[in-house]
């Protein structure tokens, strides 16, 4: 419920944001502010929404009401060029990677460096290698996705986020299903280049040790609102049942164990009770 | 991806492949005389009935094709088909008074015009006109009269 | 009777509303043309993967067409003792219909339904979106030319596939019925019109039906439902309606062609 001081430097600021899909509320009057230059995590449950989220940071949606700003610029409103610019400096990690399935791991990685500049071979290919050299992967550029493990196919994926040189990159769930190790070269990774590249990361995910491990700061939603926001330290003390449940993974709380239903000595014997 | 130069001929030759059957497809397969009619003179020839004769149905004489039928129309104060034959140039020397009759190649062939020649000395020029000529043969009026011999009377005996 | 009459209903407002998103889909289609032009690599990419690859499907079954064309039209003729004329049957027949009918079909099944399952398959594996994301429009770079592919492959492939069944027809014919050559190809190109059965036929019906294939399958694999049931179901569309666009097409094209 409080964002971090909205102070000057947000990169994301998202103002009584309304979001529906069919009759089902995904957002419900959301206010958030999303610091410049932090590692920023949004957690929740299964279906909560934070996908959605950022669809609507990158203007693949649109919301019913509500304003999203990006740099001060409400990407609702943006002409094509406007889009088109956002985008270039925005980098997309997807759950599992969504690398084009024709081209190699090195193409993959040129492959928005080839749309979108003139650079001659040589240079473009510096920088491939440099990018995949920054994931470890640089031996790994004659491979086709089909060869890679899913840990793998992240971290091209994650090269190809940072090929252009954003100032944002999204992760959607980049820690669903890997194994220890990949999940800890995944966190080191995504930590690091956020330092390094002078980044903002956005991290939408539902693992909370890791990505506490990482985050400068946590938003936590559910029932289609904001219901914890603060530092990792800040969300362990807190005393909201909401975030408590959550960071502590309980079973029953806020969040109830049971889906709703009759009672269940009458749904036993098949009586009204 | 595969090798670049690899899909550049592959696909080059198979466009090559599809614009050869299309021109093999128009040219040994379709009826070239659409464009390439030999330049000629044209001769009219006035017929009761053309039966099928179509444009572009070849005028033969001696079973060679010497010409085409460039143009068929109705005379309205004749009352009679009106056809123009254009006879290849070097068939100059078609005499004035040459017949001209239509045939049926086969029996369910296509139609054609077949020039008998005459005697006379001077020769068919452009804008001549054929003044003898035999229509086509109408199956029903063949019927007709065939049906018609058939019940007349026998001829009398000569003493 | 009401809820038979809701369903209806309902059936019919998602048909309507599949046709117009159908044809929306289409113009956003044609106005990217024009920049396709500026990166022809792409086009020929998918010339390959739309064009050469159906060359085997299309050359094997026309010879087939073609030789039981000289077959049935012989079997046919020779009760009249007009087999002398089996050539112009023969290529009358591929001209006007089987040539472009039926490569069309093979070319829905084959291709149409490669292009519809390649895009449905990039759509759930979020591969669109992951262009999107890039500030590429996955319109143009992955739906429009395939689409132009299609519609270029397919009067070639129709002209391949007749132009083989027709020399099929021939072998056979000559070859083994014993039919004589000369009257064989003579006859032909005696009756056989180039505007007519050439260009209507194989050139113009086989536009039309590239065309209409090419957006039926580009247009199913991007409106699929992206997950593999999704995908499988949006290829079977692709194919059956293909194959039912083709032959309504067909009997409205010749009767406007051919009257």
């Amino acid at each position: 419920m409080n964002s971090p001081s909205s102070g000057p430097d947000s990169i994301v600021r998202i103002r009584n944001l309304h979001f529906r899909r069919g009759s089902r509320a995904i957002f419900d009057g959301v206010d958030l502010d999303i610091p410049r230059g932090k590692v920023t995590a949004i957690l929740g449950p299964s279906g909560s929404g934070k996908t959605t989220l950022l669809r609507l940071i990158g203007a693949q949606l649109a919301s019913q009401q509500g304003s999203v700003e990006v740099n001060g610029a409400n990407v609702q409103t943006l002409s094509r060029d406007g889009l088109y610019q956002l985008r270039k400096g925005m980098g997309m990690l997807f759950q599992n990677g969504a690398l084009l399935t024709d081209l190699t791991v090195f193409e993959n990685v040129a492959f928005p460096i080839r749309e979108h500049t003139r650079l001659p071979p040589s240079i473009l290919r510096s920088l491939v290698l440099m990018k995949l050299e920054m994931v470890g992967l640089r031996g790994a550029r004659d491979l086709y996705p089909r060869e890679l493990s899913g840990g793998m196919a992240r971290r091209v994926a994650l090269a190809r986020a940072i090929a252009l040189d954003p100032t944002m990159v999204l992760y959607d769930e980049p820690f669903a299903g890997q194994d220890p190790i990949s999940m800890g070269i995944l966190v080191r990774l995504i930590r690091e280049l956020n330092d390094a590249l002078g980044l903002s990361s956005i991290i939408v995910s539902h693992d909370v040790a890791e990505t506490s491990s990482i985050a400068d700061y946590l938003f936590i939603m559910a029932g289609a609102k904001i219901v914890g926001a603060g530092t990792p330290a800040e969300l362990r003390e807190s005393d909201s049942p909401m975030v408590r449940q959550f960071i502590g993974g309980l079973p029953d709380g806020p969040v109830p164990f049971h889906f709703p239903s009759r009672p269940y000595l009458g749904d036993l014997l098949e009586t009204p009770l | 991806m595969k090798d670049p130069r690899l899909i550049e001929i592959s696909v080059g030759v198979f466009v090559a492949l599809g614009l050869a059957s299309l021109l093999m497809l128009a040219m040994k397969v379709a009826n070239l005389a659409d464009f390439s009619a030999p330049p000629g003179y044209e001769v009219r020839a006035y017929f009761d009935n053309i039966g099928g004769l179509q444009v572009r149905s070849p005028v033969k004489m001696g079973g060679v094709v010497v010409g085409r039928i460039a143009d068929i129309g109705f005379d309205s104060k004749r009352f009679q088909a009106c056809v123009t034959l254009r006879i290849e140039e070097r068939y100059d020397q078609i005499p004035t008074d040459t017949a001209a009759n239509i045939y049926t190649s086969g029996l369910l062939g296509e139609q054609y015009i077949g020039l008998e020649p005459g005697g006379e000395e001077s020769f068919l020029k452009n804008g001549s006109e054929l003044t003898i000529t035999q229509s086509a043969v109408v199956l029903e009026k063949m019927i007709q009269e065939f049906l018609y011999n058939k019940t007349a009377k026998p001829e009398p005996q000569s003493p | 009777m009401t809820p038979l009459l809701a369903t209806l209903g309902r059936l019919s407002l998602g048909l309507f509303e599949r046709l117009g998103r159908g044809h929306l889909f289409l113009l956003s289609v044609l106005i990217r043309i024009p920049g396709l032009l500026l990166r022809p690599r792409l086009l020929l990419q998918q010339m390959w993967s739309v064009g050469v690859e159906s060359l085997l499907i299309i050359v094997v079954s026309g010879s087939f067409v073609g030789m039981v064309l000289g077959l049935q039209g012989y079997n046919t003729l020779v009760t009249f003792g007009a087999q002398a004329s089996l050539g112009v049957v023969v290529a009358k027949s591929l001209l006007r219909e089987l040539g472009p009918v039926i490569s069309a079909l093979l070319f829905a099944g084959r291709a149409g339904s490669a292009l519809t399952a390649e895009i449905g398959f990039m759509k759930a594996t979020e591969q669109l979106s992951a262009m999107e994301m890039m500030a590429v429009d996955p319109m143009a770079r992955v739906v429009v030319p395939r689409f132009v592919a299609g519609v270029l492959s397919m009067p070639l492939l129709a002209a391949i596939f007749t132009a083989i069944g027709i020399l099929g027809g021939y072998f056979c014919g000559t070859g083994l019925l014993g039919v004589d050559e000369g009257a064989f190809w003579s006859q032909m190109q005696a009756k056989v019109m180039l505007i007519q059965d050439v260009f209507n036929g194989v050139v113009v019906k086989s536009l039309v039906f590239g065309a209409v294939v090419s957006w039926i399958a580009v247009f199913e694999g991007y409106d699929a439902v992206p997950t593999s049931e999704g995908v499988s179901a949006a290829t079977t569309r692709t194919v059956v309606h293909s194959s039912l666009a083709i032959l309504s097409l067909d009997f409205v094209l010749t009767g406007l062609m051919f009257n």
